[in-house]
């Protein structure tokens, strides 16, 4: 191989030099002596992060469920969260699709699916208002006083299947121009009281959603879906669909809004998972 | 000559005393290289026993729910056969959990596996960062670039390998073709292929976490749902390089695990060395 070098791209020769043995010898236990101790730290480092359930099928008896870890972890999380916050742009449209692109959405209640008689007297209770009064809404008000808008867009899951579906509903911006949350407001938190488990008894469920993606033209309040009024499997009367957020967070059924300061709590996050959940 | 206290590149320039000679060396990876080669282990490890625990919640290969166990999972379905055709496997518990029981956390740790999961990829794109700062600071980017010869030489390698085996049971003579390079063909391939798969998996993965912000990378792909099986298939790239890399270094020996951890090399030809001080 010649000395000059061919060009930018070219492969230069390997920097090669004349050392003494022992320093080389010494050198080589220092270094494999530290790496050895990066290894061993590293495993049991990162080995106290798998779930304990694993550890112990890996025949860990001992319990490394400790404050510091769920700390750590839980901070993983958050710092997650936080870079979903940022690349959430309010002028960025989901993608939306044809008729001929919608598939199949399933029934996909955590619990049992709640008994219809809910719907014939329900109606959505606003909180947190900068009237200071609550209120109550019908079916029939909300859908004569706003505008439906329609969209054909992608409903993502966090286990990682997603459907395309065609909603119908008002937007959730239209509803807070009309009733205006009181001014601290940054979180609202999206209620349904007739969740249930998967025994059937009552289960509410609760998410929380902050007001900036509230106010997403595509963050709809939908009350129809494939062109027919939701169902009871898909929340009827009225549903939370909401494009820029994972599915989990797209409640069915909603019975009350909160407006509130602080971030309210979740149902998903109190199980582990992330709190914003921005797609 | 006493080196106990003497710093090493003192000890190098006065190592060229004519009567002790030297051992001549050639610096092979950067301490950066060094650094993020070995902070890949437990990251990939992590990603791959976290990124198979968030597969199990909605696997990618599905068929029709069986009408006796309503398992439509294929991964289950093989861990149904492993346990059914290894012997010792007969008693084995529960066989549809089988392939998650050996290759991901655990079934139903989809929140644990999550956290880990982000935890990992945020450490796996750092890590990413310190390995191609440590490219440019060693110049050592320059070595992985793919040639025009690397085709031809790619066949000499791979006949090499494959009459290997029986070169050494019928005759001795079985010369490893010689490169004037750091790394041969087949190397080079190898080495150029998972910095690429890590960046795909990277973009791939945040076509997945984000195909509402970032859809135009996922469109890039083909979609959220195409992304999905990119990302998973990328996973297999790197399995399959780890495989044939561990095996091949312990078979080349000691001087090049030794160069991943100390960064020099001691396989030097003496006639290199005077030929580059000419």
């Amino acid at each position: 191989m010649n000395n000059k070098p061919r060009g930018f791209f070219g492969e230069r020769p390997l920097p090669k030099f004349e050392v003494d043995p022992q320093v080389l010898r010494r050198g080589t236990r220092r270094d494999v002596l530290l790496f050895g101790a990066g290894a061993v730290a590293a495993l049991v480092g990162g080995g106290s992060l798998l779930p304990q359930d694993t550890l112990s099928r890996l025949g860990v008896r001992r319990n490394t469920d400790s404050p510091a870890k769920v700390w750590f972890l839980n901070k993983a999380l958050r710092i997650d969260d936080d870079v979903a916050e940022a690349v959430y742009s309010a002028r960025r449209t989901v993608p939306t699709y044809t008729k001929s692109q919608i598939t199949p959405l399933k029934n996909n209640y955590n619990g049992a699916t709640p008994d219809p008689g809910y719907i014939p007297g329900w109606h959505l209770t606003l909180d947190g208002l900068a009237s200071g009064v609550s209120a109550a809404l019908d079916i029939r008000s909300l859908m004569t006083r706003f505008s439906i808008h329609e969209q054909i867009t992608r409903l993502v899951c966090v286990e990682g299947w997603s459907a395309i579906a065609w909603w119908a509903g008002l937007r959730f911006d239209d509803l807070l121009r009309a009733y205006p949350p009181m001014s601290q407001a940054k979180w609202v938190q999206v209620e349904s009281s007739v969740n249930l488990d998967a025994s059937g008894n009552p289960d509410p469920y609760y998410v929380s959603i902050d007001v900036a993606t509230a106010r997403h033209p595509q963050t709809l309040l939908a009350t129809r879906l494939n062109g027919q009024p939701l169902t009871v499997e898909h929340g009827a009367p009225l549903r939370l669909l909401v494009p820029v957020k994972l599915g989990l967070k797209n409640v069915k059924a909603i019975t009350k809004l909160t407006y509130v300061a602080e971030e309210p709590r979740d149902y998903w996050a109190e199980r582990g998972y992330s709190h914003y959940d921005g797609i | 000559m006493s080196c106990s206290t003497t710093p090493r590149k003192e000890a190098i320039s006065t190592s060229t005393l004519p009567e002790q000679p030297g051992v001549f060396v050639a610096k092979r990876h950067h301490l950066l290289i060094r650094w993020s080669h070995w902070l890949n282990v437990p990251i990939l490890l992590g990603l791959i026993l976290s990124g198979m625990s968030i597969y199990w919640s909605s696997p990618i290969y599905q068929h029709k729910p069986d009408p006796l166990t309503g398992n439509f999972d294929v991964a289950a379905d093989i861990g149904i056969w492993i346990c059914a055709h290894v012997p010792w496997l007969h008693h084995y518990s529960s066989p549809p959990d089988w392939i998650y029981n050996h290759m991901s956390l655990g079934p139903c740790m989809l929140a644990l596996a999550l956290r880990l999961h982000w935890l990992c990829a945020y450490a796996f794109m750092l890590n990413g960062a310190v390995y191609a700062a440590g490219l440019i600071a060693g110049g050592g980017w320059r070595g992985l670039l793919p040639r025009r010869t690397d085709l031809l030489d790619a066949f000499r390698m791979l006949r090499y390998y494959i009459g290997f085996p029986l070169a050494k049971l019928t005759h001795p003579e079985w010369p490893h073709p010689s490169f004037n390079t750091k790394y041969n063909a087949l190397q080079r391939a190898a080495y150029f292929s998972v910095p690429l798969a890590g960046c795909l998996s990277v973009a791939t993965g945040w076509a997945i976490h984000k195909p509402m912000q970032f859809h135009s990378l996922a469109a890039i792909f083909g979609g959220f749902d195409a992304a999905r099986v990119w990302h998973f298939w990328l996973m297999w790239v790197f399995i399959l390089f780890v495989v044939p890399h561990v095996i091949l270094v312990f078979a080349d020996g000691w001087d090049t695990l030794r160069s991943m951890i100390v960064g020099w090399s001691a396989r030097v030809k003496r006639s290199e060395v005077t030929a580059n001080e000419q």
